[in-house]
């Protein structure tokens, strides 16, 4: 066997305009895609969390810090109080100097003098008091509120342990915060699942413009309501019904001509094959057969655009077809076949893109033409026709083939609708054809037949 | 060379060449262009053809006058070409070949189920008309397949499946003893079923024996005239594999 396929460029035209599988990539996303949509952190799905849990974190930051505030200023109020009726106490021991109701082996419950934290003295001797100070100088041992006052110009200070107050404050904080994190837990799922419910309507719109632009032109969204979403679908909608009109109507204008053109054309066909033999009669004859094979093929394509056409499947010894097809061409081409090629499909569409494939190569390829039948190649089996011309230019291997603009405009030659028509029929077949440029020189077109018809 | 189920008038149809007896032609066709031209060029190949712009006519010609084969249009004034088929078809089994300016499968399968022996899609080349009137024209024989168990015909040729009798030599068919009037291509493709009974018949091959087209030609013509043997013959004897062809039982 010839290499014919490895030796083609990375230059791929892969126009199997298949819609159909397009359909389904827009309907059915694949594991990994659905996977990755899912991760991907430009999701509009990850930015309304991060919106909700910022919202609800600013939320419980502010809450949390009021109540925090709230209940910081009550207990200190209240430490405050207590210091202060304890200091009464206090001041009443110190003037009654030894109390009998005190036990002298018991240090005071105050302290006097030395023992009054210095910067309570300093405050003392500018005012008599009373007065309080919150004492957190000593973390190790907590805080504590200090009151004091100058008692017969004795520095007199009670404190009061305050550990408990903040440690209670302490396990208030800690609740908010738990508070916080549980409703996050609740309110970013929640927002992700309203998201969802955004989000799908939204992809659902996508998708069908992605099946519109793929070739399914009767897609629509169909969705009902009367949000912001809904309008986007309505618009699709309406957006594709005027565009499928459009097409309709271009195509029921293609289809009319050629169906118009072919009654006059089939008198001039008989009428031309009546004509004395001449040289004006041979230009004459081969006008009308280009005519003809024209209007053949606008008929042809406008059937196919209007996607009417179903295939027939049967075995098909594929060598066999192949080797009729070129045969019947009538031009010099070389016929390989590897394996035993049969598939389930349709022959006389596969003969339509064999020749279409074979002409083309012909026109405006190079000799010489080779068409290889592999079976040979897993799953599926392939027709290459390969020739040594110049290859597909650029702007075809990019856009696939354009209806009327031919490779060969200064040769006069074919019209262009060749390789439509092939890239047309493989789709109603289930097939593909690739086209590619081979290294150093020639076109490679490839058809690849499915071995069971689906 | 008799016909035997040929028109009521029971003419026979002389081979092509023939200088005796001519070819008669009815050319049904309502495009003026198209009826001289093709006419004109039939007759250039030797037929003898007469021609009428619609249906109506068509049919009063075709009861008037003895003719081999129709070449009929589908798109006619009066009365179409697929009504004009099934009013032929009530008395006559000439051969019948459609013309279909569309294309279109609907014409396709009306004219074929209408009783046509094939199609034709215009604008056609005259020598593709011609070939196509050659394969109908041709006779029907009897090759029996080459098989071990391939049926052999009796002194008098005849081939008998339960009810059904096929006489190979006088191409007569009768079920129940009662003869059948069936077209030329109808007998010969039961003629290539009685050939090779029990054995499954791709259309492909139906299609390349019967009406002599290679892959390009369409498998539809065989499923069709299927069916109308079917409907002749009895249902049960032709049996549909599905996806390969049919089968003939014994």
């Amino acid at each position: 066997m010839r290499r014919t396929t490895p030796d083609a460029r990375p230059t791929t035209a892969d126009i199997s305009g298949d819609p159909q599988a397009a359909d389904a990539d827009a309907d059915r996303t694949p594991p990994g895609e659905a996977l990755r949509r899912l991760v991907d952190p430009r999701s509009l799905r990850w930015k309304i969390a991060a919106g909700v849990a910022a919202a609800a974190c600013a939320m419980a930051v502010g809450i949390g810090v009021l109540v925090h505030q709230t209940t910081e200023t009550r207990s200190m109020s209240i430490g405050r109080g207590t210091a202060l009726r304890e200091l009464e106490v206090a001041e009443f021991e110190f003037r009654d100097g030894r109390s009998a109701s005190r036990n002298p082996s018991e240090p005071p419950g105050y302290a006097i003098g030395d023992e009054v934290p210095d910067g309570l003295r300093h405050r003392l001797a500018s005012e008599p008091g009373p007065l309080t100070w919150y004492d957190t100088s000593k973390p190790l041992q907590g805080p504590f509120m200090w009151a004091a006052s100058r008692v017969d110009g004795t520095d007199l200070a009670v404190r009061m342990d305050m550990g408990a107050e903040k440690r209670s404050l302490q396990a208030l904080d800690r609740h908010i915060r738990y508070a916080a994190v549980a409703t996050l837990a609740v309110v970013v799922p929640l927002a992700l699942l309203a998201a969802e419910l955004v989000l799908r309507r939204l992809r659902r719109v996508a998708g069908t413009a992605r099946r519109i632009r793929n070739g399914a032109l009767d897609a629509r969204t169909a969705s009902r309501g009367h949000d912001e979403i809904s309008e986007i679908s309505s618009a699709v909608d309406h957006m594709a019904d005027a565009l499928q009109e459009r097409l309709r109507g271009e195509q029921r204008f293609t289809a009319d001509v050629a169906h118009e053109l072919r009654t006059p054309l089939a008198g001039l066909v008989t009428s031309a094959s009546l004509l004395p033999e001449s040289e004006a009669t041979d230009l004459v004859q081969d006008r009308v057969r280009v005519l003809r094979a024209l209007v053949d093929d606008l008929l042809e394509i406008s059937r196919l655009d209007a996607g009417a056409e179903r295939a027939d499947a049967q075995p098909v010894p594929l060598g066999e077809v192949v080797t009729e097809c070129v045969r019947r061409t009538g031009v010099d081409t070389r016929i390989t076949v590897v394996g035993d090629p049969t598939v389930e499909t349709d022959p006389r569409r596969v003969d339509r893109i064999v020749t279409n494939l074979v002409l083309n190569a012909h026109r405006h390829g190079g000799p010489p033409v080779e068409v290889t039948v592999d079976a040979t190649t897993g799953a599926a089996v392939t027709v290459v026709v390969r020739d040594h011309g110049p290859g597909f230019p650029a702007d075809l291997l990019d856009h696939g083939p354009q209806r009327f603009r031919t490779g060969a405009a200064e040769r006069g030659h074919g019209h262009g609708l060749g390789l439509t028509i092939a890239l047309g029929q493989a789709h109603v077949i289930g097939a593909r054809v690739t086209l590619t440029n081979a290294e150093p020189h020639g076109a490679v077109a490839t058809l690849s037949l499915p071995r069971r018809h689906t | 060379m008799p016909q035997p189920h040929s028109e009521p008038a029971g003419r026979p149809a002389p081979q092509e060449g023939s200088p005796a007896a001519p070819v008669r032609i009815l050319l049904i066709e309502d495009d003026d262009a198209i009826r001289k031209s093709v006419g004109m060029a039939l007759e250039r190949y030797g037929y003898e053809v007469a021609a009428a712009p619609d249906g109506l006519t068509g049919l009063e010609m075709f009861r008037d006058g003895a003719y081999d084969l129709l070449l009929v249009d589908v798109m006619l004034p009066h009365l179409d070409g697929i009504g004009l088929s099934y009013r032929v078809r009530e008395t006559s089994q000439a051969h019948l070949l459609m013309m279909s300016a569309r294309g279109d499968a609907l014409d396709v399968v009306a004219g074929l189920e209408a009783g046509a022996d094939d199609y034709i899609v215009k604008p056609v080349d005259t020598t593709v008309l011609v070939a196509r009137i050659r394969t109908l024209l041709r006779r029907a024989t009897f090759t029996a397949h080459a098989t071990a168990d391939a049926p052999a015909p009796d002194d008098g040729g005849l081939l008998t499946f339960r009810n059904l009798s096929v006489d190979t030599r006088g191409l007569e068919v009768r079920t129940d003893g009662r003869l059948l009037a069936l077209t030329p291509t109808e007998l010969r493709l039961l003629l290539e079923f009685v050939a090779a009974p029990g054995i499954v018949l791709e259309r492909q091959t139906l299609l390349r024996k019967v009406w002599d087209y290679g892959w390009e030609g369409d498998s539809r013509v065989v499923d069709l005239t299927v069916q109308r043997l079917r409907k002749k013959i009895g249902a049960d004897h032709i049996e549909t594999v599905r996806g390969f062809g049919y089968k003939f039982r014994r």
